[in-house]
């Protein structure tokens, strides 16, 4: 279990590193950022799959995600910017993929090692990106580059509860919260913008933003809870 | 007066109402309970396969669960349909691609299950695709609720605008990611009450709101089920008793099974009450038989008395006994009480007639004295008939009757002057004629007195001859009873034998010979000749009259 969770805190400071890296601009002269953290309505517990009749699954070990890596973060209105290819891997493991959400540039590849001792599929019906890795075994890894920007919904034809979803974007101007919901956009060019925060179930929170040159804005998303699903 | 009934009739009639009534009795108490039995098998034989048709229905809904979980983990489904919302949500617009791959998933899915519809519904509700035959009335686009829609695997009812129906769910999730759900839906209608109704042997009502919108039952009976708003057990639909178990209750829809109790009941109790009848007819008629024969061993006994007393009257055979008939002690014991009154009658009668005969002969004993010369003539004459009669071998009773008869005799001369009677001397013609006049005198008095009545003839002809010359009638030989014509003939000897006024007395030997040359004229020759052969025992007989005759013939 610990290694699990070391592994897995590991592989996400990795991912943040990137996109932080990825994200700041090196011709920025006088750039203004935003910061700011994101928040869930009501919080949603994570909960495994459920069926009517019981199915010997390997229970998780792992300290649930937070939901709030579950968000992106990012400029909706941006221009189209040319940025550095990425690599990004969403790994297969206790039937989950984790993480459930990675965001990437145009042109990066995602791998998709498979961690279980069982074997995994992974497949895409967007429009964005159509395509299926086949099925592949323990410690093997399939990877899939995205040249198109737009939302990917990524499947394990296996195991249908498993999804994960893949955020391509033709600009720099997006992050994935961390833990505690806490994110930041820096390098924004100056003027008004529209900021939305998208969650894989709750859907986009779009809000409004002026960005005066150098300075630091501060903007707090609340997640709407839809009632059906309180 | 009323004619009383036979007794055969009326033990008869008693007989048979008793048993009558004792066996409606037992017949009713018998069919109560039959029916009472019949019922009760036949509520726990209901009960029983209604139980069964439960475990069976409930372990098929859980198959339905069961089979709908598993066809909710469909992976093309599931990403097709989560790819569409994400896509849609992203950027606005949607992939019919991806919503006509949902559709031909759906469709496949369809085809597995036996359900009438099978659709998808988004996770705000609303139909976003369905397949199968009622297709038409799951339109999409359409908000449909489904209580108790939100959990994992669901069974329930959804009221659309085109019907109910009976809905087996499952939701679509990623984990713990809902997307919708995919929902089985069952038409709640004729052919689904029809196909429950064949699956538990058993009527089904199903009901929507309060209203009947399918049913296996007569309408009446189904209207019956909504307004007595009943639940369970036993309930009275439409005049029937009907074990009714809910088999669904699912919001406003409601699925009842149920069987009339009264028919299933029915045709048991028509069976053991054919059986009951037919003894109860077996017992009518032996109860029938069986009086009868009671009836005739009572009175046939009775019967047999009365016809031996009826003969015995007609007959005047009051000296003869009944036997007993052995039947009864009763019947018995009011024989032997005839017996003794006909004993103590009979005893009366002999009474009586000893009686009359004493007045009779104290009579006659006084018309004899009225003449010296005829004193004792009545005893002798009778005293001689008497010996004739036997000599003649004549029946005790016609002894009796001689007897008597020869003793009364002359009774008639009470009505002949003394003058004539005792004239001394050869009577005048006119004389004559008033002695012949004795004879129907006698029987003239007699005839008041009915028991004297077979002494008559004696008393009326005991002057009449053979040859027809005699009076008071002139009959011939064979004409004239035997008793008139003994007593003629002892008559004559005892006249002649004893001393009159106008000459003495003739000895016997004169007498015999006098009445052998008359016999055949004047008198009767068997008479006379058993009068001869009587003689020579005469003195054997210890008569007082006869001792004194002979003593005075021996002299």
């Amino acid at each position: 279990m610990s290694f699990g969770a070391r592994n897995s805190v590991l592989l996400a400071a990795a991912v943040i590193g990137l996109m932080a890296t990825g994200g700041t601009h090196p011709t920025a002269q006088e750039r203004s950022s935003v910061r700011g953290r994101v928040s869930i309505g009501i919080p949603v517990t994570a909960r495994r799959a459920t069926s009517a009749y019981s199915r010997n699954v390997p229970t998780v070990a792992l300290a649930p995600e937070s939901e709030l890596r579950h968000v992106v973060v990012y400029l909706r209105d941006a221009p189209r910017t040319p940025t550095p290819v990425m690599r990004a891997e969403i790994r297969q493991r206790n039937e989950n993929f984790v993480p459930r959400v990675v965001a990437v540039t145009v042109g990066s590849t995602v791998d998709f090692p498979n961690d279980d001792p069982i074997y995994h599929n992974v497949f895409s019906l967007s429009r964005t990106k159509t395509f299926d890795l086949g099925r592949f075994p323990k410690g093997k890894s399939r990877g899939e580059r995205f040249d198109k920007p737009g939302v990917v919904k990524v499947f394990c034809q296996i195991h249908s509860h498993m999804s994960a979803t893949v955020m391509v974007f033709d600009h720099p101007w997006f992050t994935v919260p961390d833990e505690g919901g806490t994110f930041e956009l820096t390098n924004l060019p100056t003027g008004t913008h529209q900021i939305t925060a998208w969650h894989e179930r709750l859907g986009d929170t779009t809000m409004e933003l002026r960005v005066e040159p150098g300075r630091t804005e501060t903007i707090d998303f609340v997640l709407p809870v839809p009632a059906a699903q309180q | 007066m009323r004619t009383p009934p036979r007794l055969v009739a009326r033990t008869l009639t008693v007989t048979f109402i008793m048993v009558a009534v004792i066996l409606t009795v037992v017949f009713v108490v018998i069919t109560l309970d039959v029916r009472d039995r019949v019922r009760a098998a036949e509520s726990d034989k209901l009960r029983v396969s209604e139980n069964v048709f439960s475990a069976l229905e409930t372990k098929r809904q859980q198959d339905q669960v069961a089979a709908m979980t598993t066809l909710a983990e469909n992976p093309t489904l599931k990403a097709a349909l989560d790819t569409y919302f994400t896509e849609r949500r992203f950027s606005g617009s949607s992939d019919e691609q991806l919503r006509a791959t949902v559709m031909g998933e759906t469709a496949k899915l369809a085809m597995q299950t036996p359900a009438d519809v099978l659709a998808v519904v988004e996770a705000n509700g609303k139909i976003f695709t369905s397949a199968g035959p009622a297709a038409a009335r799951w339109p999409t686009g359409t908000k449909v609720e489904i209580p108790g829609g939100t959990q994992p695997a669901f069974q329930s009812v959804a009221v659309l605008p085109g019907g109910a129906f009976r809905v087996t769910g499952a939701r679509l999730t990623f984990g713990d990611r809902p997307i919708g759900a995919l929902v089985a839906g069952t038409s709640l209608d004729g052919n689904y009450a029809q196909e429950l109704s064949n699956l538990s042997t058993a009527g089904v009502v199903i009901i929507v709101n309060d209203s009947v919108v399918a049913r296996t039952v007569p309408d009446e009976v189904a209207r019956d089920l909504v307004t007595s708003r009943a639940s369970a057990g036993t309930v009275a639909l439409n005049h029937e008793e009907y074990a009714v178990r809910p088999m669904l209750f699912s919001g406003p829809a409601r699925i009842f099974v149920l069987t009339s109790v009264d028919a299933a009941a029915r045709a048991a109790t028509r069976a053991a009450l054919f059986a009951l009848a037919t003894v109860a007819f077996g017992s009518v008629l032996l109860a029938a038989l069986g009086s009868f024969w009671l009836a005739r061993l009572v009175s046939e006994p009775i019967n047999r008395l009365s016809g031996e007393i009826v003969t015995m009257t007609a007959a005047r055979e009051f000296d003869r006994t009944l036997d007993p008939s052995g039947t009864s002690r009763e019947l018995d014991s009011l024989t032997t009480a005839f017996n003794d009154l006909m004993r103590s009658l009979a005893a009366a009668e002999a009474e009586t007639r000893s009686a009359y005969v004493g007045a009779i002969r104290a009579l006659a004993a006084a018309l004899d004295a009225r003449d010296p010369y005829t004193a004792g003539h009545s005893e002798r004459v009778s005293t001689l008939s008497v010996m004739i009669g036997r000599t003649m071998n004549l029946p005790a009773a016609e002894i009796e009757v001689l007897r008597l008869g020869a003793l009364l005799h002359d009774i008639g001369k009470i009505g002949v002057s003394d003058q004539i009677l005792r004239k001394n001397g050869a009577l005048t013609s006119e004389e004559f004629e008033q002695i012949k006049r004795h004879p129907g005198l006698g029987a003239r008095i007699l005839r008041q007195v009915p028991f004297l009545a077979p002494h008559l003839p004696i008393v009326e002809l005991h002057h009449e001859r053979p040859d027809g010359r005699g009076y008071p009638f002139g009959l011939r030989a064979e004409d004239i009873p035997l008793a008139a014509r003994i007593v003629h003939v002892a008559d004559a000897f005892d006249a002649m034998t004893s001393a009159r006024a106008y000459r003495a007395a003739l000895p016997a030997s004169h007498a015999f010979a006098e009445l052998e040359r008359f016999s055949g004229t004047q008198f009767d020759p068997a008479c006379v000749e058993a009068l001869l052969a009587a003689m020579p025992s005469a003195h054997d007989i210890e008569e007082p009259a006869l001792a004194q005759l002979l003593g005075r013939q021996l002299v």
